[in-house]
């Protein structure tokens, strides 16, 4: 059989037009997929909220009045009413959407990582690796991810970086999972077979025919994970040990309106609703990701 | 017409249409005629998507109902399949007609023993007692030949190899005494040694019981084995019928033809192979010209401007081609 | 650097593959082993096409991964163009290079977020070869097996039928120059009609690169077409190894006549009127002592139930089948009588 003789000059490769890849695909099914697409739009004007925050809200989220404690929704100049201290709500809102989706985003991001990284490891090397280092993170997820965030938090102290710690450490366990189970699945395919067969080494085989048929399904699982992480990102501050007042923060708001609860129950619910519908709208958007992403070609 | 005329087919399917609905509709199967008589086999020859296994399931209204779009007749042993109302379909399912499958798994139920299953079928279309139909249920198991049937009886699906399993779901589906079997490609999952003990028992059963069989199969060797006679479907349509032996002998069709040589029966080392070029259709329009034209060496300009014609040379062989048209015109 | 062609060292007497006694066990925990391939020797001669036939649990898709490394051997060894394989003269990186395999699922063995192109050129660049030059070659690669490049080298393996796949994983096997190609069930899956088509393919290819086949396969009428010798595998064991037509003709093990006559016969006048074995073969994991197939076969005596025969020359020198009836003293009533010495 004949050698490719290397040219002298540079090879010149000409270029192919690329038909449509996986994810046009991707992007082609979810479009047509009308409640994800609503959730997406929901969870970027939530972010585009929070980013502009301080051009968006009408009022300082910090500024107190004694006089116009627990107004109900609709008071004029407080169209969401105002808090047990006076504040606009809706700035708070507005302002606290910046802290809560920081700690729903970023623990997740940085357990996507370091999960990733362990699963796939465990996945593709198998054997007692797999077994010793998918047993370990086995003794973290037997916990109840609320316990194991409260315990972590009450041991590390209060404040946001602690909390951070601790809901980063509460979600490498379940994505380590799911990353180990889509590649032991990717590992046992025959094109992973015919790399090794062509005597590539097992980390340009990950590298190559591994992540890219990884990533995108432990990527889904993690955005599910989003509205898990703010919910106990405030549950924490609830329970005084995430943010500390005054720093608007939905679950702080919810903790502190709490007392209200029968004074002002629309405007005590709020932070509630607020939760809720970030992390629904999360839900959605990684359910349809998905199905989107789950079809052959 | 002075009397209502009787027929004795035991299927007379005419001019069948199948459409999936979905993201892109899927023209199955367009515009199938065939009759099963009492007692007879038909094998049903065709490749992945030639519309076989779904011309099958129509048979026993198997297909969604939601996204499908059925046309056409379907008279099987004298009953309109297609408006079986829920409970007269239910009765009809088993009793007249009933199905065996590649994959027994799609049969058997793995949390039932084999026997709880069969007197299980027995039960619901007869008046039996359970411990009458265990009974019939070991009757059946010794006329499949399953080795020590009484232990089998027992036993649950996975405990059973391969071919016993097999045999197990042909009982199953013999439980309620039916006029028809389907068979959906039962052997094609089998090694080369119980395929043949499959297909003779199928041909044995078919005959001592006096069913009607059609067989739906990819491989002509197996067809050849079961069948009186053979339908060759081609992108939803059959290209050619007739009996086994003027198919194999004298094949007509240039598509058959192609199938015949690509089998490798007979064929020498070395030799290049008559291959078929390129692939079957999409389906995704339905034809209004011979579906074959773009893969046939033979094709003329009448081939991409209408469909062909259905020629019938003889009883019951029908030729969809115009070469088959121009011999008998020729021969004339 | 280029990936240079791979000099015959041995000369043409000398086997392309040559495997002795291998073995490959799988524990199933509990004690029990299953004897997947239990020291198989065979030898694939340079130039020629190696069929290998036998049923479920015959061990042959075993033996096509320990001959391609895939899996390593518990026992015995390999030698390719006598060399030993994974030795010091000859690393399994290179060896592998020699060496490739095209599997049976066209969809399962491309990766399906590359293209076609870059999954034909992932080999050569694993070798050093580089990227451009390896999306050159898969281009002309393609051509070689029958796709237009311009039409199909940018195109994901989910948009190309099923006869269309297989041929780029006959191209990628092709990537990196090999001399001998394993062919695990490669056309299996593929409808009749396309079957033919990469059948022809593979005679090209083999005549064109100058290959080495090992075509595995459970369809007996493909491997007779396709093949110089056959060999019949039944529990992990060999039992007949062959020329093609001779094997076909005058089959000497009794399994492998059952393996024929268990083909269907494609005369409706002449139709299979009685199934050569009954029952379904036995898994590998506590197969029968003495003979393997003894329990099932129609000529069993004490003998084979003791006895576990070798694989023996027989007839002409070309043939070898592991039956007790071929040798003359085995204490078999149907064994040649021993040649009385002079």
């Amino acid at each position: 059989m004949t050698a490719i003789t290397e040219s002298s000059g540079p090879v010149i490769v000409p270029p192919l037009a690329k038909s449509p890849g996986y994810w046009a695909g991707v992007w082609r099914r979810f479009k047509t997929d009308k409640v994800a697409v609503g959730a997406g739009l929901v969870v970027l004007a939530i972010i585009l909220m929070a980013i502009f925050a301080d051009y968006v809200a009408p009022a300082d989220p910090t500024r107190s009045s004694m006089l116009r404690r627990l107004r109900p929704i609709g008071t004029p100049g407080y169209p969401l009413g105002a808090d047990e201290l006076g504040r606009d709500m809706l700035s708070r809102l507005i302002h606290g959407a910046r802290l809560s989706l920081f700690m729903g985003v970023v623990p997740v991001f940085i357990a996507f990582f370091i999960g990733s990284v362990i699963g796939v490891a465990a996945g593709f090397f198998g054997g007692k690796f797999n077994t010793i280092t998918m047993r370990t993170v086995d003794v973290f997820y037997a916990f109840p991810s609320v316990l194991l965030a409260i315990a972590l938090s009450g041991a590390l102290g209060a404040g946001i970086t602690n909390s951070l710690l601790s809901l980063t450490i509460v979600f490498i366990p379940p994505i380590a999972r799911i990353a180990e189970s889509v590649t032991t699945q990717v590992r046992g395919m025959d094109y992973v077979e015919a790399a090794r067969a062509s005597g590539a080494n097992a980390l340009t085989i990950i590298r190559v025919h591994v992540l890219g048929n990884v990533l995108g399904p432990i990527f889904v699982y993690a955005t599910s994970l989003i509205s898990v992480s703010m919910i106990l990102a405030s549950g924490l501050s609830f329970l005084g040990l995430g943010t500390k007042p005054p720093t608007p923060e939905w679950g702080l708001m919810l903790n502190t309106l709490r007392t209200a609860i029968y004074v002002q129950p629309w405007v005590a619910a709020l932070p509630g609703a607020a939760i809720f519908i970030t992390s629904i709208s999360f839900n959605l958007l990684s359910d349809g990701l998905r199905s989107a992403m789950d079809v052959k070609g | 017409m002075s009397m209502p005329q009787t027929s004795t087919s035991l299927v007379e399917i005419t001019n069948l249409t199948v459409r999936f609905r979905g993201a892109q509709t899927v023209h199955a199967v367009n515009g199938v005629s065939l009759t099963l008589e009492p007692g007879k086999v038909l094998g049903i020859l065709g490749e992945s998507g030639s519309g076989k296994s779904v011309t099958l399931k129509t048979l026993l209204r198997l297909l969604p109902e939601s996204r499908t779009d059925i046309g056409g007749s379907v008279r099987v042993d004298g009953r309109d399949v297609l408006a079986l109302n829920p409970q007269d379909l239910s009765d009809y399912r088993g009793a007249v007609t009933s199905m065996i499958f590649q994959d027994p798994a799609l049969a058997l139920d793995p949390v039932y023993t084999v026997g709880e299953q069969i007197a299980e079928a027995i039960v619901r279309h007869e008046k039996l007692s359970m411990k009458a139909a265990m009974a019939r249920a070991l009757e059946l198991l010794e006329l499949v030949r399953i080795p020590s049937p009484a232990r089998r009886l027992k036993a649950y699906p996975h405990e059973m190899s391969g071919g016993m399993r097999q045999r197990a779901m042909i009982a199953l589906a013999l439980a309620a005494r039916p006029k028809l079997l389907l068979a959906d490609e039962p052997t094609t999952a089998l090694d080369a040694t119980v395929q043949i003990q499959i297909l003779l028992l199928l041909r044995q059963l078919q005959r001592d019981l006096d069913m009607g069989m059609l067989f739906v199969t990819h491989d002509i060797g197996v067809a050849v084995e079961v069948s009186d006679r053979l339908a060759v479907m081609y992108a939803g349509q059959i290209v050619e019928t007739g009996t086994v032996r003027e198919l194999i002998r004298d094949p007509r069709h240039p598509y058959t033809k192609g199938l015949l040589a690509a089998n490798l029966h007979g064929a020498k080392k070395g030799e290049r192979l008559e291959a078929i070029p390129g692939a079957p259709p999409a389906l995704t329009e339905p034809p209004n010209a011979c579906s074959f034209a773009p893969r046939c060496k033979f094709v003329q300009e009448r081939c991409r401007a209408a469909l062909p014609p259905a020629v019938q040379l003889g009883e019951g062989r029908v030729v969809r081609c115009i070469l088959a048209e121009q011999a008998l015109v020729a021969a004339a | 650097m280029a990936l240079e062609t791979h000099p015959d060292r041995g000369g043409p007497g000398t086997p392309l593959l040559q495997a002795k006694t291998l073995t490959k066990h799988f524990p199933l925990g509990g004690g029990a082993v299953v004897r997947a391939v239990d020291g198989v020797d065979f030898a694939v001669m340079k130039g020629e096409t190696l069929g290998v036939v036998g049923e479920s649990g015959c061990g042959k898709s075993t033996t096509a991964r320990v001959v391609m490394q895939l899996l390593p051997q518990d026992k015995g060894e390999m030698l390719f163009d006598g060399e030993i394989v994974g030795g010091q003269a000859l690393t399994l990186k290179e060896y592998r290079r020699q060496a490739q395999m095209v599997f049976q699922d066209s969809y399962a063995s491309l990766n399906p977020r590359l293209t076609i192109e870059d999954s034909i050129a992932f080999g050569p660049t694993v070798h050093g070869v580089s990227k451009a030059n390896a999306i050159l070659k898969a281009r002309d690669l393609l051509q070689r097996v029958g796709l237009d490049p311009a039409r199909f080298a940018a195109r994901y393996p989910h948009e190309l039928s099923g006869g269309q796949r297989q041929r780029v994983n006959i191209a990628r096997a092709l990537a990196l120059g090999p001399r001998l190609v394993i062919l695990d069930e490669a056309v299996s899956a593929l409808d009749k009609s396309v079957e033919a088509q990469v059948l022809n393919l593979l005679a090209d290819l083999r005549e064109e690169f100058g290959l080495t086949y090992i075509f595995i396969s459970h369809d007996l009428n493909v491997v007779r077409f396709i093949s110089d010798r056959v060999m019949v595998m039944y529990l992990g064991e060999v039992v007949e190894i062959g020329p093609v037509e001779e094997l076909y003709g005058d089959p000497r093990h009794p399994y492998t006549r059952a393996l024929l006559s268990a083909m269907p016969s494609m005369d409706p006048d002449n139709r299979t009127m009685e199934a050569p074995l009954a029952g379904d073969p036995p898994n590998p994991i506590n197969p029968p002592e003495g003979c393997r197939f003894h329990p099932r076969c129609p000529h069993a005596q004490t003998v084979c139930a003791k006895v576990k025969p070798i694989l023996a020359t027989v007839g002409d020198g070309t043939r070898q089948a592991a039956c007790h009836m071929q040798v003359p003293g085995s204490g078999h009533s149907h064994a040649p009588a021993l040649e009385v010495a002079a």
